[in-house]
């Protein structure tokens, strides 16, 4: 240690025998400064460790123990040689938030980058707060947080820097992984300082820095961990290996509320290396199992093939009538008829009977699976004191919540690691294939590694909703529009919550209601549509289906009214009223005329094209951050090929300029993966596709030419994970239309028949 | 003698049944998991590791068919994760989720060794059987290119 910084800080502990008393700020509130734990004053400078109680993978702990000093959050720990450990509290599954948020806390602290390691927190809302990374809402939430924990470490480590340099604060600035004094520009590393900074009280209102002033925020930065992506060293949920480890495959009756009938194990039970066949019964909760059989063996390839020959009868229970094809077709007859009123504002009869033109349009969609490339996959081992988890996963709370409960114990006394996941979209927020590794690890006594079949992942999933909406609008002579039926029909995520719901719930026609079209003469009706299977979560949701509904047909409407369709979208923004927030409402006009305007430029909507080709355009707001795309095909009989694709976000201040980029080119994939190709179907009641040949997601040759086009914007920064996705399909039906002039309404627009 | 298989230069007996995918032969009885399991029947490509030299989908390929021969996986592509693809990856930032990329990189280093010059087209068809769901083709492509461009100047 500098011999300095260890005059100052024998200087501080006798001031500290003088008077005994240890500074300790009392706040720790999520709400303001959040997460600036004092734990480590509080513990006792020099020898304070490592006191995250979750965190208990051997690597941490050595590495903690033995150097880190400075740990004024439960985020941010420096070790002595000047080691930046940063956690990422929100679960990563590729939409490199894990990157983003550290990197906020580097920045306010004026920390190196280089000297960065980021490691995924293992699940502890006490410490990390909200855990459970859904909604695109991990930069909503915590990005200001992250800022004030790097700004307040920052001061602290400004003080100990002043003691030393025996002057004052105010002398003192950080750049860089140094303090420095400015008026001799003496310098001391973080490192140096991390044990005397230890000391200082955790400042309450640090002084964050201004646009001008960030060094990582808005700038593109490489994701921490792609060098071990490349050499194959990253590990994912299904890559944890313990001691002893068994390896389980498993089984569900493929209709949702079925039950086991009957399975025979005798045979299985005798093949070499099975341990043990085991039932999972469900348990009251959305998350839980469906229900199935396991077999637990000696490694992956015993456990399938044992499987595959387990005689497994299922009574399949009353969704074994749900044929998608007939529900579709009802679902469209729900909305095509009056239906259950959500919300009315003004007058849409008399628009409707005083209007210069009438349009009206149907839209469709089916269920899809999230399919990530990896599996759902968990290791559990559930012991008499210690229930522990490796797993993939969105939501370490809810896993903690439905352990718990399976086992009859303390949610805080089920230690989850978070591990990477191989993707998510939204399936890894149900943890039905932990609570199944819990079941299987009890039974065995043992730890337990769990892999679904890429199968069972597609046929026994949490799906996006099957839907269909109605729409009519009126038209006056300018072509403004001047009323709006709007009537959706989806089984919704609700279902799983709420047992015998028979329609979408008012909440979940948010989107149609507080549009910022906001139109006056306004009706919407949601139609009947039980559920028959479970529903959960995809990327985007239901702005999938309300972003192809909308942009479609003002694209539909704009043709009726005879403009282009960037001039019709301007206008209808123009004439729309506020409905309840004026100012929310101009906000949301100007930035989503601002998105549609920057893609349309790029895009050169408008230009001659030769015979075949069309440019379509649609915007979207959804999760808080604006997206316009435009889509650019050439349509040759069924041959639709999507050239180019120019994207156009606003999203507030962006944290990662590259990450941004990604996240939209991520979200065309998907999106065009879902505009053309992508359904899942039942057949009495189970689905019908099984693997990547009869659920084809989109592959390379696709690929379109992706232009990101971000709006520079000094406000609030808002997530990216999802908003790409909802504008994709309405601007690519609109293209095709320009290019042929034929109206897809129904997705995907290329269906395989399966 | 039993009968072994040569996996990034080190001979290991093949002491497993002899029907067992070499994907799960490197994942649970070595633990070498960098090779990745996505569909379990060669439609995605995760799996993919070289055999002598060739793209192989080792999800569908049993461990008997492979005594004798080398295999390649990612953890044996490169001595420090220098590769020029591996390398290339990281220029472009490909990864999001990166469980796919392995599999990627492995399929696109075998294609390379045999078409240093590969057109838009070639591309296309040497890469389409590998999936990826975070949707990183366009960067994919952009890191072969820019490699089988280094390749051919250096020619």
């Amino acid at each position: 240690m500098n011999e300095h910084v260890l005059h100052a800080l024998n200087e501080w502990k006798a001031s500290q025998k003088q008077d005994d008393t240890i500074p300790t700020p009392i706040d720790t509130s999520m709400s303001r400064r959040g997460f600036l734990k004092t734990m480590s004053i509080a513990s006792g400078g020099l020898a304070l460790g490592f006191t995250i109680p979750a965190c208990s993978t051997t690597e941490t702990k050595k590495q903690a123990s033995a150097e880190v000093k400075f740990n004024p959050s439960g985020f941010i720990h420096l070790s002595e040689n000047g080691d930046l450990l940063l956690y990422c509290g929100r679960c990563e599954m590729g939409q490199g938030i894990s990157t983003a948020l550290p990197s906020a806390v580097a920045d306010e602290m004026e920390a190196d980058w280089q000297r960065v390691t980021v490691k995924q927190a293992d699940g502890n809302k006490e410490l990390y707060g909200p855990q459970n990374t859904g909604g695109s809402a991990s930069i909503r939430k915590m990005y200001q947080p992250m800022r004030e924990a790097g700004a307040a470490a920052k001061e602290m480590l400004i003080i100990a820097g002043a003691k030393v340099f025996k002057t004052d604060v105010e002398n003192c600035y950080a750049e860089n992984h140094f303090v420095i004094n400015k008026l001799n520009n003496q310098k001391l590393g973080f490192g140096e300082l991390a044990s005397l900074a230890a000391n200082s009280p955790v400042p309450e209102k640090p002084t964050l820095k201004t646009k001008d002033q960030f060094k990582y925020i808005g700038k593109a930065l490489d994701r921490h961990d792609q060098g071990l992506v490349v050499e194959g060293k990253r590990t994912y949920g299904v890559d944890t290996k313990l001691p002893g480890m068994k390896y389980a495959a498993i089984s569900h009756c493929p209709v949702l509320g079925g039950t086991l009938k009957s399975v025979d194990k005798d045979a299985v039970l005798q093949m070499q290396g099975v341990i043990d066949v085991v039932e999972i019964t469900p348990i009251k909760h959305p998350f839980s199992s469906l229900g199935g059989v396991a077999v637990v063996a000696d490694n992956s390839w015993i456990a399938q093939r044992a499987l595959a020959q387990l005689k497994i009868e299922w009574d399949l229970g009353p969704n074994k009538v749900y044929n998608t094809k007939e529900y579709k077709a009802q679902l469209v007859k729900n909305v095509e008829k009056p239906a259950e009123l959500v919300t009315e504002r003004g007058d849409v009869a008399k628009a409707f009977s005083n209007s210069a033109a009438k349009v009206s349009a149907t839209y469709t969609g089916g269920h899809l699976c999230h399919a990530p490339m990896e599996p759902n996959a968990s290791v559990v081992w559930v012991q008499n004191d210690s229930c522990e988890v490796w797993a993939s996963t969105q939501s370490p709370e809810d896993i903690q919540t439905v352990l718990a409960q399976y086992l009859g114990r303390e949610a805080k006394d089920i230690t989850v690691h978070v591990m990477m996941a191989g993707g998510a979209f939204g399936r890894k927020f149900k943890c039905d294939y932990v609570h199944e590794a819990a079941v299987i690890s009890k039974q065995i006594n043992a730890p337990v590694q769990l892999i679904w079949s890429r199968e069972e992942d597609m046929r026994t999933g949490y799906y996006h909703s099957i839907n269909a909406q109605h729409i009519e609008a009126s038209l006056d002579e300018q072509g403004n529009i001047t009323g709006w039926l709007h009537r959706a029909a989806f089984p919704s995520i609700v279902s799983l919550f709420q047992q015998g719901l028979d329609r979408a719930p008012a909440n979940a026609l948010g989107q149609i209601d507080n549009h910022p079209f906001a139109f006056n003469n306004f009706r919407s009706e949601t139609g009947y549509a039980p559920a028959h299977t479970r529903i959960g979560w995809y990327r985007a949701v239901y702005a999938i289906f309300y972003g192809f509904a909308f942009g479609t047909f003002a694209d539909e409407l704009a043709y009726k009214a005879g403009k282009d369709p960037v001039t019709f979208l301007n206008d209808v923004y123009d004439n729309s009223t506020p409905i309840k927030n004026k100012r929310k409402h101009a906000e949301q006009v100007q930035r989503s005329k601002a998105v549609l305007a920057l893609a349309a430029k790029h895009s050169g909507i408008g230009k001659e094209l030769p015979k075949g080709e069309g440019i379509g355009i649609a915007v979207h707001y959804s999760f808080n951050s604006y997206v316009a795309m435009a889509v650019h095909v050439k349509v040759d009989g069924d041959n639709i090929k999507v050239l180019n694709v120019d994207c156009a976000i606003d999203c507030g201040q962006v944290l990662n300029t590259d990450g941004a980029t990604a996240q939209m080119e991520g979200a065309v994939v998907m999106g065009m993966s879902l505009s053309l190709y992508t359904e899942i179907s039942f057949k009495d009641g189970a689905v019908v596709n099984s693997n990547f040949h009869d659920y084809p997601v989109m592959r390379t040759s696709d690929m379109p030419n992706v232009r990101v086009h971000i709006v520079d914007s000094d406000e609030k920064p808002t997530g990216l994970g999802e908003p790409g996705v909802a504008p994709f399909a309405p601007a690519l039906s609109n293209a095709i239309f320009a290019a042929s002039g034929t109206r897809y309404r129904d997705l995907p627009i290329k269906p395989l028949t399966v | 003698m039993a009968k072994t298989i040569n996996i990034n230069g080190v001979e290991h007996p093949i002491d497993v049944d002899e029907n067992m995918p070499l994907l799960w032969f490197l994942r649970d009885r070595l633990e070498f998991i960098g090779t990745k399991f996505g569909c379990g029947s060669g439609l995605c490509g995760a799996c993919t590791v070289h055999v002598d030299g060739q793209a192989t989908r080792s999800c569908i390929i049993p461990i008997s068919a492979l005594a004798g021969k080398s295999i390649t996986t990612i953890e044996g592509l490169s001595a420090d994760g220098d590769h020029p693809l591996q390398k290339a990856w990281l220029e472009h930032n490909v990864p999001q989720c990166g469980y796919c990329q392995a599999g990627q990189i492995m399929n696109a280093a075998s294609f390379l060794a045999t078409n240093d010059k590969p057109t838009d087209e070639d591309i296309d068809n040497a890469m389409q059987g590998n999936i990826c769901r975070c949707g990183t083709y366009q960067r994919i492509k952009k890191a072969i290119k820019s490699v089988a461009y280094d390749l051919a100047k250096e020619v």
